[in-house]
């Protein structure tokens, strides 16, 4: 009977260390991030009292919510869906046999390596219109006269940021891609081949089909990974002017640790959140599905 | 290449000469570009201030200067930056292993109840950046006195690394046969005999992947580190070189001389896991 019990614990003592970590450090600031979310906090941080819903009519109501909000679904979308399609095609591209594969292969996952903040302080130095090396590179080949400036608007500025994310994005996506490119049969494509499938067909009936796993894992990730992206923004141009390249993410570290309305801050976290859980349930019911099949 | 050598010496075809062309002008065009921030990176970080605001720039710098890279530690507290890294990455990537091993070995090989719960929580613990937590994580450090801490960020980074720690590895166990373990348990093995001596040892190729991908992203970690680290001496690279990008005045070529030797190390053991990875990825990703 004791023998038993000790039996059935057992497995609890084994994830034991990992949940009180991970209770500790992501559950106890997701519970403090809604309370904060629904209570009267004072510039010090202090909690006066509950206020309900105020904090979140606050930030609703602010001028410049609706932009942030627009900034972040346009981030997202543009950058997940363009590095995705890329990185598909080079994942295509370096599935084939060619010489330096092995080399083109390592090359293009330095991106995927490299912190975003260095990533981001590079190209804000190629793009820099007094000095940076895309116009130096560009006058000297010729192809233009005088300096260009790249980023003559915020919009500008945040297409930029965008083309930032998507160079980082991409080698995650084509990697996915390619692992699952690379557990495919072949002996599929042989058999399409000898009933005179073309290269289309075959990419459409045999590739995409059998990479679909992997792109879908690479895009729930990517969807999550970009939509909290900080570094690139805030490096480039910390959300400014006046929150033209603000995301949710970036304001939301405005208000809390700029401006003290920390309260305000946590009812942004707590509306990414709904936004990401969102995303997160649709992965869940994705991967349990999946899981009843295998 | 896999192609039988009598394979060449047919006559082949013009379109497929024109589409091997082509793949060649791709690839090298995508790997051009995908280095051209690192060759800017190198090329100004050799350049002198004075070189890098010339009007008549250059792409190559005239004279290299290699002092620069010798100059960022006297500048700034560079080997203290370097080291926070170090204990930041290393620690988080020892205490998520420590934490993770377990977990992921109980989920691979046991059965209890709340498992798919536990399980359904590490994935979605995976859908919270530390980024949208910040305000909550802060609460958390000013209680306990972690907030202007190394231990702090470790601790941070070895949670939200946890997810991917018991994914990757739960994949890699659920991938080894259980019998050698079994087997050892009726000689006499306890559980955890049985795993550190049988599984652990034939798990490491996905062990070493793991643990290695930890390191880097808590070494690449970023944003944390910026928020929570307020004494200079105490900031890992990442945060640190920033001190080269002030608000009034940028010194281009020790920001960028700084951060190869912040990319440096990662690169390469990027590089060395980078095929297990994917396929930790891909097999954690159709096993949930």
């Amino acid at each position: 009977m004791n023998k038993k019990t000790l039996r059935k614990l057992e497995p609890y003592v084994w994830i034991a260390p990992s949940v009180i970590l991970m209770a500790v450090f992501i559950l106890v600031p997701i519970l403090s991030v809604f309370q904060l979310s629904m209570s009267d906090v004072s510039k010090a941080g202090r909690i006066k009292g509950f206020n309900g819903i105020a904090n979140f009519t606050k930030v609703l109501k602010s001028s410049a919510f609706g932009l942030v909000l627009k900034n972040t679904i346009v981030w997202t979308i543009a950058v997940v869906v363009i590095s995705t399609v890329l990185g598909f095609i080079l994942a295509l591209i370096l599935n084939n046999n060619f010489r330096g594969r092995k080399i083109a292969r390592a090359i293009v996952v330095f991106p995927w390596a490299t912190t975003l903040v260095i990533q981001a302080s590079v190209w804000n130095f190629i793009i820099n219109k007094d000095y940076g090396t895309l116009n130096t590179l560009l006058l000297k080949l010729g192809l233009i006269s005088a300096p260009v400036n790249w980023t003559p608007t915020p919009e500008a500025y945040f297409a930029w940021e965008i083309a930032c994310g998507i160079f980082v994005t991409i080698p995650f996506v084509c990697f996915c891609v390619l692992s699952g490119l690379q557990s495919i049969d072949t002996t599929y494509y042989e058999a399409a081949t000898v009933d005179g499938a073309n290269y289309w067909q075959k990419l459409f009936k045999i590739t995409l089909p059998l990479v679909k796993s992997s792109l879908t894992v690479s895009t729930v990730l990517n969807i999550i990974y970009v939509f909290n992206s900080f570094p690139i923004i805030w490096t480039m141009t910390k959300g400014d002017p006046a929150n033209h390249t603000d995301t949710l993410v970036t304001y939301l570290y405005k208000l809390a640790f700029y401006n003290g309305r920390q309260g305000e801050a946590a009812a942004v976290s707590v509306i990414g959140f709904i936004i990401l859980l969102i995303c997160a349930s649709t992965y869940m019911i994705y991967t349990l599905r999946k899981g009843d099949d295998v | 290449m896999s192609q039988p050598a009598n394979a060449v010496k047919k006559p082949v075809s013009v379109k497929k000469t024109i589409l091997r062309v082509l793949l060649y002008f791709v690839v090298l065009d995508v790997c051009i570009i995908t280095l051209y921030p690192y060759f800017a990176m190198l090329c100004t970080a050799l350049k002198s201030r004075a070189e890098i605001f010339s009007a008549n720039g250059t792409i190559l710098p005239v004279t290299a200067l290699w002092s620069n890279f010798i100059d960022i530690w006297s500048r700034a507290p560079m080997a203290k930056y370097m080291l926070n890294s170090i204990l930041v990455a290393g620690g988080s990537t020892l205490i998520a292993m420590l934490c993770g091993i377990p977990a992921a070995y109980a989920l691979a090989r046991m059965r209890f109840r709340g498992q798919t719960a536990f399980l359904g929580f590490v994935i979605v613990s995976q859908m919270f950046a530390p980024v949208v937590l910040l305000i909550g994580i802060y609460k958390v450090m000013m209680t306990m006195g972690l907030t202007d801490s190394i231990w702090g960020l470790i601790f941070i980074n070895a949670a939200f690394n946890q997810a991917f720690t018991i994914w990757l590895l739960r994949g890699t166990f659920l991938g080894i046969s259980s019998e050698m373990e079994q087997a050892a348990t009726i000689d006499g093995c306890t559980r955890v005999q049985s795993m550190m001596r049988v599984l652990l040892p034939v798990a490491a190729p996905g062990i070493v992947t793991t643990l290695i991908f930890i390191f880097i992203n808590a070494w690449n970690e970023y944003t944390v580190a910026l928020c929570l680290i307020s004494t200079d001496t105490l900031r890992p690279l990442t945060v640190g070189i920033n001190v080269f990008n002030g608000y009034n005045i940028i010194e281009w070529q020790y920001l960028f001389a700084a951060s190869i030797f912040a990319i440096i190390p990662v690169v390469i053991l990027f590089m060395g896991i980078e095929k297990n990875l994917v396929s930790g990825l891909a097999s954690g990703g159709v096993k949930g």
